[in-house]
């Protein structure tokens, strides 16, 4: 669901289509590892998303915003070209084999709920992302470059002729997606383990989430992301076989009931 | 309507035919010149849960096909590697195997991670006539139910490893009542019976055996229902990366505190993949660098050789790999010929000594019988040396491979007669 939080709020305020946004999720991962095995965990937290925004901002200075406004298949071709470099270079300086988070004694606990006992680290990170949730949706509803995004999406120009500086708050958006991802490639890999080919795996099931929840939607994502995990948990208890598909069938089923997914508005499609 | 945007001419149909009767002639030099290259197949995963074992495998065929190349190749022939990626996915494993044969000319396919893309492309290997080195696949049926004429397998199976363990899992783990977290495919299915064969008879009680799909990353709904059935035991049948995410999940779920693990098969990127949480965890491996590099010279040779070009010291895996490139030129060599028939002929009952003790080629299933190490993890600060990493285990026990494979008598394998 984090993931695919930085993934939505980058199309539904840019209208792009990031196949890199797996890739700000892998290196994450790495610069959170190499952080946490030398420093600690929470330097790999803090490090993580902050390495992922510097990168994100020079991608999109270097090569991105040229494509914001053309046709999502470029955008598609730019994004996947970078996501495949950023994985063959962690391959060649991580090697392609899984590595693993040397994490402090108390993620390796589990607690007593009363009604079961779960995780420590899963709590936290449960918790981490409901806290995550609630900073983005400040940033979005109640900051004024959230203002701005959300009116530049409307009218580009109108809001330029008012004052508002609509690339600016672009780049902001599409920087905080990166760093979003980078943040949750950092905090979930103590439990997913680390590799290059990470970012992928994750980023195809972030895309269900997002065309289930609606494109562009932020409580779309949410809800997305809360039905794909369940569907998924639920069918691995009764038919494991299926639980790899189901996500699919899913979103198969919400594109002919709501093409716009489930809390999408019908301009998104459009386009 | 001219598709192509040029008209045919009289110059350009003589150009055409010109570089046609070209292309033929050369095509003939091609297939009269005598042959100096040999290809063969290595159809490993290098991305999927399996590409840490698929990736140095691959590093291990290219060690086994470049110290062959130097000293003169196989009966005067240099062998040329065409590659694939299986991704542990069958159909793709199937395919490259197919483009090897059809397009590049292999003789012989080696390769695979995983039991399911074994018995897929052992299949079109039988069809197609030409020699399966099945690698690193443990599930019993690529030398069982699935056997072929066209394949040999000389890893340890699932059947080996739970009878090399039971005196083991019996005075460590005692019978009590078992919990079985299981890869939803040949390869799960084969050790949690083979397990269940060996633990049940003494009095083993089985509670559940929760089935994932091969690349599962959260095994939280199953770590819950261990947690809550409170086993004396889990066993763990997951490999490669999936088993690392496993592991490492029943330790944040506090079962590696609470309830004995056991691991059927591991090697060294899972042990390292786990760290700590291997500590205790009894498991088997045909291969152990540190074990059989200080013990037989052709395996310190081996190591040595591995870590000076690689350096890491190989896995068993692709220990295996090595090895079966190996044993595929001595064949080829005692045959003399590239007809698989007469490899076949040659390898069936075949002994020899390579990294290990002497081992053999069993007839009646292509089943390589050699020893099977059961080990018990240790502490990453008990491991040591330049490779601490990789130093993940002890050697509890070492079983001769003919003490426990499946006996002739017990064998579903029929092989076919060519």
């Amino acid at each position: 669901m984090g993931i695919a939080l930085g993934l939505t709020i980058v199309f539904g305020m840019l209208r792009l289509v990031n196949f890199a946004h797996g890739a700000f999720y892998t290196i994450g991962a790495y610069v959170g590892l190499v952080v946490s095995n030398r420093v600690g965990l929470i330097p790999g937290l803090i490090a993580a998303p902050i390495a992922v925004a510097i990168f994100a901002l020079i991608f999109d200075y270097a090569l991105l915003r040229r494509f914001y406004t053309k046709e999502p298949t470029a955008q598609i071709l730019v994004t996947f070209g970078v996501a495949i470099i950023v994985e063959e270079a962690l391959r060649l300086i991580f090697s392609g084999t899984t590595q693993s988070y040397q994490t402090p004694a108390w993620t390796q606990t589990a607690i007593n709920l009363g009604f079961v006992q779960y995780p420590a680290y899963r709590l936290v990170f449960g918790l981490g992302i409901v806290v995550l949730i609630t900073a983005l949706w400040f940033f979005i509803e109640r900051t004024n470059y959230g203002l701005i995004v959300r009116a530049g999406i409307r009218d580009r120009t109108m809001v330029q002729l008012l004052g508002g500086n609509v690339r600016q708050a672009s780049t902001i958006v599409f920087v905080l997606g990166a760093a979003v991802a980078g943040l949750v490639g950092a905090a979930a890999s103590p439990i997913y383990s680390v590799d290059p080919g990470k970012g992928f795996e994750f980023l195809v099931p972030s895309f269900v989430v997002i065309v289930i929840g609606g494109l562009g939607s932020f409580g779309g994502a949410i809800l997305g992301g809360l039905i794909v995990g369940e569907l998924q948990s639920i069918t691995t208890l009764i038919a494991p076989a299926a639980s790899d598909i189901i996500i699919y069938v899913a979103m198969a089923l919400v594109l002919l009931v709501r093409p716009q997914g489930l809390l999408g508005e019908s301009e998104v499609i459009r386009g | 309507m001219n598709i192509t945007g040029s008209s045919p001419t009289r110059a350009r149909f003589i150009a055409g035919s010109a570089a046609a009767a070209a292309a033929t002639f050369a095509s003939i030099n091609v297939i009269a010149a005598p042959m100096k290259e040999v290809v063969i197949g290595l159809n490993v995963p290098q991305t999927g849960p399996y590409s840490d074992q698929g990736l140095d495998q691959l590093r291990a065929y290219h060690l086994a096909i470049d110290e062959i190349n130097a000293s003169g190749g196989v009966m005067g022939m240099q062998i040329k590697a065409t590659e694939g990626d299986d991704q542990t996915k069958p159909p793709v494993a199937v395919e490259n195997a197919r483009r090897m044969i059809e397009r590049d000319g292999a003789v012989m396919i080696t390769g695979g991670s995983s039991t399911g893309t074994a018995i897929a492309v052992s299949g079109l290997c039988q069809e197609k006539k030409v020699i399966f080195m099945a690698t690193l696949t443990h599930g019993n049926e690529p030398t069982d139910v699935d056997c072929h004429y066209h394949t040999f397998r000389r890893y340890n199976n699932a059947y080996m490893s739970a009878h090399a363990m039971a005196r083991t899992l019996l005075s460590k783990y005692g019978t009590g009542r078992w919990f079985y977290i299981t890869a939803d495919y040949s390869w799960g299915h084969s050790n949690f019976e083979s397990l269940g064969e060996v633990l049940e008879p003494k009095g083993a009680k089985t509670i559940k055996n929760v089935l994932l799909p091969l690349g599962t990353t959260d095994f939280s709904s199953a770590l819950s229902q261990a947690q809550a059935a409170k086993p004396d035991v889990l066993v763990i049948i997951e490999f490669g990366k999936d088993m690392v995410n496993a592991l490492n999940q029943a330790a944040q779920f506090g079962l590696t505190k609470s309830t004995k693990i056991l691991v059927p098969l591991a090697d060294e990127y899972m042990a390292k993949g786990t760290g700590d949480n291997f500590d205790n965890v009894v498991t088997t491996a045909p291969f152990y660098w540190k074990y059989h590099a200080e013990k037989y010279p052709a395996a310190k040779k081996f190591v040595e050789a591995f870590i000076k070009k690689n350096g890491v010291p190989p896995s068993n895996g692709a220990e295996c790999a090595y090895v079966d490139i190996y044993q595929w030129k001595e064949g080829v060599e005692r045959a003399g010929s590239l007809d698989p028939k007469k490899f076949i002929e040659k390898m069936e009952g075949h002994k020899f000594t390579a990294t290990k003790e002497q081992e053999s080629w069993r007839a009646f299933d292509h089943q390589g019988i050699n020893s099977c190490l059961v080990m018990e993890g240790v502490p990453q600060a008990s491991r040591t040396g330049e490779f601490s990493q990789f130093a993940y285990a002890k050697v509890l026990e070492v079983h001769d491979g003919a003490s426990v494979s499946i006996p002739e008598g017990v064998s579903k394998c029929k092989i076919e007669s060519a």
